[in-house]
């Protein structure tokens, strides 16, 4: 595993890889939007959710974007009969024989990120993988669509004198 | 005569992508086909003072990579096994980008891809570096130095790395113990008796550029500058995927992903036939053959 912090550069590396396809750069010529994400507790699937709320934020920012993103993680449980998880825990992550993130633009369906590493076997396998975690991302995004309205809303009524 | 006519035909999707390529035929600027890979040289035993090393030139692509082996004590969590390091130098000679720290942020993209590939207990039999447990071991430091950039450098970097672990000679030691219980570690006296690795499930990487609605391999630097993204999959011999990763600032459609998973696996297979029987000829010239060097 990459020293220090290589880990903390590769995923910073993959989050911005994730979401310059979804940001409309060309709205803020000579701008930098700065994401920064700080990882609370690690419970499983934890670059997944970074992607999921980084979007979220510039979203909320009012920040021009094509569509969301939407992060999924899956990890490849070993055994005779290795079975990917979608969303798996910090235990299931450990114990698994690969891991895989996707970020996926749900309404264009459009893959924005890829990240997956370990022994996962034959490419069947890991196109099963992708496919299970673009499912995964096309559940999720309804509820992130609904938390984007709530916080529209909320601060609509604030803004109400 | 033909082709230059059904070039100008495809002009109007050329100028879109700024290329002049044309798909339908499965043709690029340089007469190769879609899966078709640059002339590629391998050399291995450049370096003198290294435990192994090769260079490679892939097209425009050169790159160096020499391999230490020295001893370290195990990670806590593996007790009985070695590890490998790898690091990174993007010359300042490779492209004027590189010029003082510009390299940096490239050179750890790419080791950080390499400890990726690698982080899997079939790569590299990590057990046979191992010399007594949870107190010595063999630590390789893998040093890549990018000596020119012509494109398509993770799959370059691969191959070079794979026939610098191929031509990596580990010395043979002992362990003794004595009657207080202090262990001693023997070198052996003859320089010849050192241990090889295997390289066989060593993974090559294999970068699919999408362009247009097509997918290329081994992109030169004119194809990647039309490229928004690519797919980069590392691929053993008998085509297990150790990684995969998407690249750059687009998004890929799901099944071009597929389709470019596919054509991966398709030519790492080739890759990895042909590298091995070049390495295996390579050895069998013995140290008679003629080495090349920096100066051919």
């Amino acid at each position: 595993a990459p020293p220090g912090g290589g880990e903390e550069r590769e995923l910073a590396l993959a989050l911005q890889e994730a979401l310059e396809p979804a940001v409309r750069l060309g709205r803020y010529p000579r701008a930098q939007l700065e994401v920064s994400a700080l990882l609370l507790e690690d419970g499983g699937s934890a670059l997944a959710a970074a992607l999921t709320a980084a979007a979220l934020a510039l979203a909320d920012a009012g920040v021009e974007m094509y569509d969301l993103v939407v992060g999924c993680g899956l990890s490849l449980a070993p055994g005779p009969a290795p079975t990917w998880l979608l969303d798996p825990t910090r235990l299931e992550e450990e114990r698994a024989a690969a891991g895989l993130t996707v970020a996926l633009m749900p309404v264009l369906n459009q893959v924005a990120g890829l990240l997956g590493s370990g022994e996962g076997g034959l490419i069947e396998s890991w196109a099963e993988a992708v496919r299970l975690g673009l499912e995964g991302c096309q559940r999720l995004y309804p509820v992130l669509q609904q938390s984007l309205v709530r916080a529209a809303r909320r601060r609509g009524a604030a803004a109400q004198p | 005569m033909c082709r230059i006519f059904s070039h100008i035909s495809s002009l109007k999707v050329a100028l879109r992508h700024g290329h002049i390529c044309n798909f339908k035929e499965d043709l690029r600027v340089d007469g190769r086909g879609c899966e078709d890979y640059r002339c590629v040289e391998v050399e291995t035993d450049v370096v003198s003072n290294t435990s192994g090393s090769a260079r490679v030139k892939l097209g425009h692509t050169d790159i160096l990579v020499g391999v230490k082996a020295e001893m370290g004590t195990p990670k806590l969590e593996k007790p009985n096994e070695g590890y490998l390091e790898f690091f990174v130098d993007c010359s300042a000679n490779a492209t004027p980008e590189f010029e003082g720290r510009g390299g940096d942020d490239l050179g750890t993209e790419i080791a950080n891809t390499l400890y990726r590939i690698f982080n899997n207990k079939s790569s590299v039999d990590l057990k046979t570096l191992c010399i007594s447990p949870r107190e010595h071991c063999w630590v390789l430091y893998v040093d890549v130095l990018l000596l020119e950039c012509g494109g398509n450098l993770f799959d370059a970097i691969s191959i070079a790395v794979k026939a610098a672990l191929f031509n990596t000679s580990i010395p043979r030691v002992r362990v003794l113990e004595d009657e207080e219980g202090s262990k001693d570690i023997e070198l052996s006296d003859d320089p010849y008796d050192c241990i090889r690795l295997s390289v066989e499930n060593v993974p090559c990487i294999v970068t699919l550029c999408k362009i247009g609605y097509r997918h290329v391999v081994d992109a030169t630097l004119q194809e990647e500058a039309c490229s928004l993204a690519s797919l980069l999959v590392s691929v053993t011999s008998k085509g297990v995927v150790t990684c995969m990763r998407k690249v750059g600032k687009g998004s890929l459609d799901p099944e071009s992903i597929f389709e470019m998973m596919e054509t991966g696996k398709r030519v790492g297979k080739v890759l990895h036939a042909s590298l091995q029987s070049v390495l295996h000829k390579e050895e069998s010239l013995g140290p008679k053959r003629q080495k090349v060097g920096f100066l051919g």
